[in-house]
């Protein structure tokens, strides 16, 4: 690389960091929160065509939800920046009660781990977790 | 070899101008369409990607020059004399862009490089700049060769692929509605590109153009958006994740683990064939889920 090069480099990443400082400096950007169960399961169901959720697990706060479809698979939908991701609550995913907040850690370790306050709910989804182990 | 200079570098001052203008707009139509880790990654991963292509660059022109040894036509530079070669140039090359981009999106070892370019779930003139590293090993320029065999003259080729690049960059945005019907009938604009970025099964795998979309009509890959279904963006499987590796490699990441794991005789098949696919059918293909998604709607009008 020549100098030319390392100080287009370098312009090339002050204005990187200045037009996504001026994003936050602007205030754009939203709060996205699952408002109720109809929109846990849509959210479900755009993340997976066909999977018809049935009932919702929402967070308190509307950050995240499990949604559950008849044949028994869960889904997890959580909030991403403006918007929201959701993966498969399967075997490989572990669960953790604590009194009215469960906490799901996925195996996969760039989407984290989510904990959903859930109330009286929690220790019903947890167990509905224990069983997915059992099966 | 002759010498042209690149467009891109003289379009960045524009492509930054524009980017603030459109923040401008969102401001006041929808602070949604912005988020600063979004706009981070995209740039982060367009920069990147900069340093990428000037570093595998040498290799690329190479090439190109060796093919080129072999070429049919003699085939001039020179505007005034070689002019009606330019517009040709500019066609074929386009028609070479969509040949490779519908690859990109049908078979996994090219989408791999490809996916970071869809892996925002916003669409705005940031996402246009997320592209990719990895392009080089994906053997993405083997699409532009057959132009260099016809004649054209590397310089020329690489001049017209660099405006159908800046061609792009304008169509990525939500700030444009519609543009007048003739322009919408021949051209790619945002409203046919905001299609391509969709994850909604009606638009998955469609709109592969670059500047005409006159090729997605002719092949059969058109989708018109619709105003009664707004386009949801990103993968179908959602990152959930600002992380800049993992969205540069998560698909590379994704095939090593399959091969590693596949049956001998469907290692291959991880890698040609299209995303989605799995030897045991556990996994959905966009034809799957556009499959699923019809089978649960009841029948209705086509677009306008």
């Amino acid at each position: 690389m020549s100098l030319n090069d390392l100080i287009q480099l370098g312009a090339s990443l002050v204005a990187v960091f200045f037009v996504a400082w001026l994003v936050k400096r602007m205030g754009l950007g939203a709060d996205p929160r699952i408002q109720d169960a109809d929109h846990a399961i849509r959210l479900a169901e755009e993340a997976e065509a066909g999977f018809n959720g049935i009932e919702v697990a929402r967070d308190r706060a509307g950050f995240s939800a499990i949604v559950r479809n008849a044949g028994g698979r869960m889904m997890l939908v959580r909030a991403h920046g403006n918007h929201f991701a959701a993966r498969p609550v399967d075997i490989e995913v572990v669960g953790r009660l604590d009194k009215d907040f469960l906490t799901l850690t996925m195996p996969e370790k760039t989407f984290g781990s989510v904990t959903l306050q859930l109330g009286k709910e929690a220790g019903m989804w947890a167990s509905r977790m224990r069983d997915l182990n059992c099966g | 070899m002759d010498k042209l200079p690149d467009p891109v570098v003289y379009a960045v001052p524009a492509f930054i101008l524009l980017l603030i203008a459109e923040m401008v707009i969102s401001l006041r139509a929808d602070k949604s369409r912005y988020e600063a880790r979004d706009t981070l990654t995209s740039l982060m991963l367009g920069t990147v990607s900069q340093v990428a292509g000037a570093l595998v660059g040498a290799a690329v022109v190479g090439m190109s020059v060796w093919v080129y040894q072999f070429h049919l036509f003699d085939i001039g530079i020179a505007f005034r004399q070689w002019w009606w070669a330019w517009i040709l140039c500019f066609f074929l090359d386009d028609l070479a862009y969509y040949a490779f981009h519908r690859s990109a999106h049908r078979v996994r070892w090219f989408w791999a490089s490809h996916v970071i370019h869809h892996s925002s779930q916003h669409y705005n003139l940031s996402t246009a700049l997320r592209q990719t590293w990895t392009g080089f090993f994906s053997l993405t320029f083997l699409f532009r060769l057959p132009l260099f065999l016809i004649g054209f003259p590397p310089a020329m080729v690489f001049f017209c692929a660099g405006i159908n690049l800046i061609y792009q960059f304008w169509i990525h945005t939500e700030a444009i509605r519609r543009l007048p019907r003739w322009f919408e009938a021949v051209m790619n604009t945002p409203s046919h590109h905001r299609v391509h970025h969709g994850v909604n099964p009606r638009y998955l795998d469609a709109n592969y153009a670059g500047v005409f979309i006159i090729w997605d009509k002719m092949f059969g890959s058109f989708v018109a958006e619709r105003d009664d279904e707004p386009v949801r963006y990103g993968i179908v499987k959602q990152l959930g994740s600002f992380n800049i590796l993992w969205a540069a490699v998560h698909e590379w990441v994704g095939i090593a683990k399959d091969v590693w794991h596949a049956p001998w005789k469907h290692k291959l098949s991880y890698m040609w064939r299209e995303p989605g696919w799995s030897h045991d059918g556990s996994r959905a293909t966009s034809a799957t889920i556009k499959e699923r998604w019809a089978a649960g709607r009841p029948a209705e009008e086509p677009a306008e």
